[in-house]
């Protein structure tokens, strides 16, 4: 189960597992996203190569025109696999 | 019996069913809440690695998965599809800042780097693929 949710603030709140069968979902709201937020992994569970290549791609987007994503709240196991795969290098992760 | 083995749909939304599947093993073996982690992302990537890149195979993909003493084994078996070694797969530029990264490349890479070995098999004759894992739990 996968859901998210932008707030009024304009937080991305990602909840449950994002897979591959559920990144279509994600990609609807990322895909409004033109300009620097925050993104909320606190109840993010599980995060795939589906997922981070979405992240990617809105990183690449908004860095181009200067901005760029803020990732809170991760999970010492998806901060692990944000290591493995170089987005630290890629993303300001609070 | 320490493994269990499955058949699933050749399809992305399939994955649902395998994450179930590997739950129930993970549940019934005590296996640690990391290495669950680690097992479902790389049955993930692999298991959407064959129905992404092996169009037109056999329509069910098998993934088998067993505990042996600290170490989980999995395998997945393709069928009726085209050789694709994943020790092949480009390695992408993980030191690299983002104007030299590409988007993809990415599920292979993380596979490699979470588990103990990685080996790849291909039969001719039966056109079958065969790629297993090894992972020592994590606690």
């Amino acid at each position: 189960m996968f859901e998210i949710k932008r707030n009024e603030n304009g937080t991305i709140g990602l909840h449950g597992r994002l897979d591959a069968s559920q990144v279509d979902k994600a990609r609807a709201v990322f895909n409004q996203v033109s300009e620097s937020c925050e993104v909320d992994f606190a109840e993010l569970s599980y995060i795939s190569s589906a997922g981070l290549g979405l992240l990617f791609g809105t990183q690449k987007k908004l860095v181009d025109t200067g901005g760029g994503l803020t990732l809170i709240n991760l999970s010492p196991h998806i901060r692990e696999i944000f290591q493995i795969a170089g987005f630290d290098n890629i993303f300001e992760i609070a | 019996m320490t493994g269990v083995s499955a058949e699933f749909r050749r399809e992305i939304d399939a994955i649902g069913e395998v994450f179930a599947f590997l739950e129930t093993f993970a549940g019934a073996q005590e296996i640690d809440e990391k290495t669950a982690f680690c097992i479902n992302l790389v049955v993930e990537e692999l298991f959407t690695n064959m129905v992404r890149h092996n169009e037109g195979g056999g329509d069910r993909i098998s993934v088998s998965v067993e505990r042996r003493d600290n170490r989980v084994h999995l395998e997945l078996v393709d069928t009726d599809v085209e050789p694709f070694d994943p020790e092949t797969a480009e390695v992408p530029p993980v030191e690299s800042g983002i104007e030299n990264r590409r988007p993809g490349g990415l599920g292979i890479y993380l596979v490699r780097k979470m588990v103990d070995d990685l080996n790849y098999d291909y039969e001719t004759d039966a056109r079958r693929m065969r790629i297993s894992v090894t992972k020592t739990l994590e606690n």
